[in-house]
């Protein structure tokens, strides 16, 4: 199967993300099976009592890297489309900040492809996450992307 | 071959905890040529000396796409410096 990222989404959203919208992009007569993934926002954190969040990106870089999961996507599930939607800005208990749908001919590529999206976005795409109780506000603690290693021969002889 | 005394501007941007602490999201900078991305580091850590706690727990950018820390910078380019991400 083709990588059609021209027809998946890839987006950074500061208004409600509508989760049926992204469903029915991604479905096709030729799929048979749709695996979305939905986070919101939890009303606590590390037992304390979370009143809402605020996400920043490195906008950019993040569509950047939600294109490069996409991309390893095809590489290594069959799978048809893919939609990738991450809001910024505060939002409010319960409210969507993630929204993952993939479709495929059949169920196990979609579920294995939904899994490794969002647990390589958590992992490598720059956004972050300040979250705010009633006495203060804390950048949630997040995972270091991995870095590069020396860049080997700084300065190549030609 | 550029001279090691030439001075070329790129935009250095800061993210999450890391802007909270230098106090702003942007700069222009004029370093030398092929500065690399630990020596601007460096010259942060001299301007905010408690940038330094953050060193470790931080991954570079250049241009937009993750970089070692002895990449050398060269005008016009963008670097950011991106705390652990926490999207999701």
């Amino acid at each position: 199967m083709t990588a059609p990222l021209d027809d998946d989404i890839f987006q950074l959203v500061r208004e409600p993300i509508e989760p049926g919208t992204l469903v029915g992009h991604v479905r096709a007569p030729e799929d048979g099976a749709i695996v979305t993934f939905d986070g919101f926002v939890r009303n606590q954190s590390h037992n304390r009592r979370t009143l809402y969040l605020d996400y920043e990106a490195y906008e950019p870089m993040a569509l950047a890297k939600m294109r490069e999961i996409a991309a390893q996507l095809y590489e290594k599930y069959r799978i048809h489309r893919v939609a990738i939607v991450h809001r910024l800005g505060r939002l409010e208990i319960g409210e969507t900040s993630v929204f993952i749908a993939v479709s495929a001919p059949h169920r196990a590529a979609a579920f294995d492809a939904c899994r490794f999206a969002i647990d390589t976005l958590k992992r490598t795409v720059p956004i972050w996450k300040k979250e705010y109780f009633e006495d203060g506000a804390v950048w949630a603690d997040g995972e270091l992307p991995p870095s590069p290693v020396a860049t080997p021969g700084a300065k190549p002889a030609s | 071959m550029p001279s090691v005394s030439q001075t070329v501007r790129v935009k250095v941007l800061f993210f999450g905890r890391l802007k909270d602490a230098v106090g702003q999201a942007e700069e222009s900078l004029d370093i030398s040529d092929a500065s690399t991305i630990e020596q601007l580091f460096a010259l942060y850590v001299q301007r905010i000396p408690e940038l330094a706690k953050y060193r470790s727990s931080l991954v570079a950018s250049r241009n937009q796409e993750f970089a070692a820390w002895d990449s050398a910078l060269y005008s016009g380019d963008e670097v950011a410096f991106l705390p652990p991400v926490s999207g999701g």
